[in-house]
């Protein structure tokens, strides 16, 4: 009986264009609203790495005051010290393990008519690329011995490398980066994880690195990062070995662990790492750290802030108050047709019959609010991308999953509200219209 | 075929019952055309709708082809009412949007009949009724005789063995009223039992029996209705 009642429902909107208009208006116009909002919240909580969430952490280790509290959900500095993270880096345990931060300088190749530009750089270990998955198009990562001894290679991302070398492979060839002559060793594919699961010190939406640098040239360029760099006591820093056994914190620490074993493992290293430092008088609290993998690390550094979420809320109110008024154009159409419900009962309709029938003429209300309101939406998101906001670009788009999901809400939406209207239409007594019509 | 004992119907509101029938007894035989007349108001319609299990008695008995119906759920009555009891009403009561093909169409789908058999059942009383040609017509499109030969049409088409016309030629001229009577007389002679409402005393003398309703209960004699609105408050 479904398609009866569908080819009953597409007759029954044709024939009140005005009021299925109406209809499919409320419907649409509360679904974009919606949709807009929850587009926008989903696509910023989305977890970029969400294939490697069990086996990847972020590494956080509680090297703060005894007396001064962390403001953050975690409770423990979202960054590690420099003689933390070369600490770290020692141990065998993980299978890929990464320190990094965010920096740059002037990138240039010589004899290029490309002037030289500001390229945002990473310098970071060699096992950043196969730790987060970003795949190579030229070349690859830089030797290990880069990693602790100042090796001037470079890694270009897909886009640096077309700019620079018009998308050729770049492998073996120089350019200058902040005044050094250094060598491309790899090109990256195109890799723009939104929000920036790796880095959420730096703007969770920012555009990832044009370069990558070797994590052993801190010395030799005296490297001071870009982004957040926090300390909590008072310390002398006159040189930059100073500065790097400080307690300062501004690396970003992630590591890959593959088995239980390796956690229980790296959990005792770590807890042997916090104690033997705080036999040499560092991490005054008690012994804590962090290990968190992708999702949870979205959820603790509140990507999706309060203010999100409130507006979700009432986006949400909105598309109740656009039900409400689809609800009242529901009732006036099914009651202006009573009397055609009266002859279907007396010709052998069952309330239920009655009841469904009038359900499925709402769904289809929802389908077509839900097609509208995808444009709606899309419209809305293209609104907002025009805000220049950078990253908006990423993350005010509509992915599959969002447009069935809109379709759903919508379809969900008009079934609630023509619950009310069916079931009315579906009590009443049909003699009343028999006798009338 | 159709058995009523002392079947009760009352209308309540805030202040005021009305009693549409009282101790309304009456057998209808299989096979029987019988005529319902009486002055407005004297319970003839609501007899016709508890008939047709549109309106469930306040009390009382019924009785429909043996079976008591008085127990029965909507799902029950609609089954009953859809395989049982063919309607034509002094309205037509055709469906605007939908063409004479898919108004007769109507019943034949909540019995559930496959597209083949509904299409051979309507065309057939699309034939009975002499209006084969005009199957993708509107209502609208017709005349009301038409229209009244296509709820005819739509009452037989589900094969029913007890047919319910409340006032069928009320809205028709003369001419039109004789041709649909002439319809439902060669309907009974097939063996559909018919039950017809109608102010019309020659369309009344026309049935086999003739039972008059006075004031909610069958009578012989014709009477000025007396009230039968009771205050309660």
């Amino acid at each position: 009986m479904i398609g009866y009642y569908l080819s009953l429902a597409i007759r029954s909107l044709r024939s009140t264009p005005i009021l299925s208009s109406l209809m499919v208006a409320a419907i649409a116009v509360g679904v974009g609203a919606a949709m807009t909002t929850l587009t926008l919240n989903y696509m910023m909580s989305r977890n970029a790495l969400a294939e490697k969430d069990a086996v990847l952490y972020a590494v956080q280790l509680d090297s703060w005051s005894a007396t001064q509290g962390v403001d953050n959900p975690s409770e423990m500095p979202w960054q590690v010290t420099y003689q933390d993270a070369v600490s770290l880096l020692r141990s065998d345990i993980p299978t890929h393990q990464v320190a990094m931060h965010l920096w740059g300088g002037p990138i240039s190749v010589e004899g290029s008519e490309i002037r030289p530009f500001v390229a945002g750089a990473r310098v970071t270990s060699r096992d950043f690329f196969a730790l987060f998955g970003v795949d190579f198009i030229y070349g690859g990562t830089w030797s290990e011995e880069a990693d602790s001894s100042p090796l001037q290679q470079i890694v270009l991302s897909e886009e640096t490398n077309e700019k620079l070398f018009g998308g050729e492979n770049s492998v073996g060839r120089s350019l200058n980066f902040n005044g050094a002559l250094f060598t491309v060793v790899g090109v990256t594919e195109h890799w723009q994880p939104s929000p920036k699961v790796h880095d959420l010190n730096n703007g969770s939406f920012n555009n990832s690195a044009e370069v990558f640098l070797p994590f052993g040239l801190h010395r030799q360029f005296e490297i001071y990062p870009w982004g957040n760099n926090n300390g909590w006591k008072a310390e002398e820093i006159n040189s930059y070995e100073d500065r790097l056994n400080s307690d300062v914190v501004w690396l970003q620490y992630w590591v890959q662990l593959d088995s239980p074993e390796q956690v229980e493992d790296y959990r005792d290293f770590l807890t042997a790492h916090i104690r033997g430092q705080k036999a040499q008088g560092r991490f005054p609290r008690p012994l804590k750290f962090g290990l968190t993998n992708p999702s949870e690390w979205l959820q603790l550094n509140e990507v999706v802030d309060g203010d999100d979420r409130m507006l979700s809320w009432l986006s949400l109110a909105f598309l109740l108050v656009c039900l409400v008024n689809a609800v009242a154009l529901l009732l006036a159409k099914f009651l202006r047709k009573a009397p055609e419900a009266g002859v279907r009962r007396a010709l052998g309709a069952s309330r239920n019959a009655v009841f469904s029938q009038h359900l499925v003429e709402s769904g289809c209300v929802g389908l077509a609010g839900g097609l509208v309101g995808i444009l709606l939406t899309l419209g809305g998101l293209g609104l907002i991308r025009q805000l220049q906001m950078g990253y908006m670009d990423r993350v005010a788009a509509m992915d599959w999953t969002m447009m069935i999901a809109a379709i759903g809400l919508a379809v969900l939406s008009s079934l609630l509200a023509g619950l009310y209207p069916a079931w009315r239409i579906s009590r009443t007594n049909p003699s009343v219209y028999l006798k009338t019509q | 075929m159709l058995k009523m004992h002392n079947i009760r119907k009352s209308y309540r509101t805030d202040t005021i019952e009305t009693h549409a029938l009282r101790d309304f007894s009456l057998e209808v035989n299989e096979g029987e055309f019988v005529s319902v007349t009486g002055p407005s108001g004297s319970g003839k319609t609501t007899f016709l709708n508890i008939a047709g299990l549109l309106e469930t008695p306040t009390g009382g008995q019924y009785l429909l082809d043996g079976e008591d119906v008085s127990s029965l759920n909507d799902n029950q009555r609609s089954r009953l009412r859809n395989e049982k009891i063919g309607f034509i009403f002094q309205g037509f009561n055709l469906i605007p949007d939908l063409n004479l093909f898919d108004n007769i169409d109507v019943p034949l789908r909540y019995r559930g009949f496959n597209a083949k058999e509904r299409k051979k059942r309507i065309e057939k009383v699309l034939e009975q009724v002499g209006l084969s040609a005009r199957a993708r017509h509107l209502p609208a499109q017709l005349s009301g005789g038409q229209q009244q030969r296509v709820a005819i049409a739509r009452a037989l088409a589900g094969e029913p063995r007890f047919l319910l016309a409340d006032e069928p030629t009320g809205n028709l001229d003369s001419l039109m009223a004789r041709q649909v009577m002439e319809l439902l007389e060669f309907i009974n002679e097939w063996g559909t039992t018919i039950v017809m409402v109608t102010h019309d005393p020659d369309l009344a003398r026309r049935a086999h029996r003739n039972i008059q309703v006075v004031d909610g209960q069958v009578s012989d004699l014709q009477r000025t209705a007396a009230p039968t609105a009771v205050e309660i408050a």
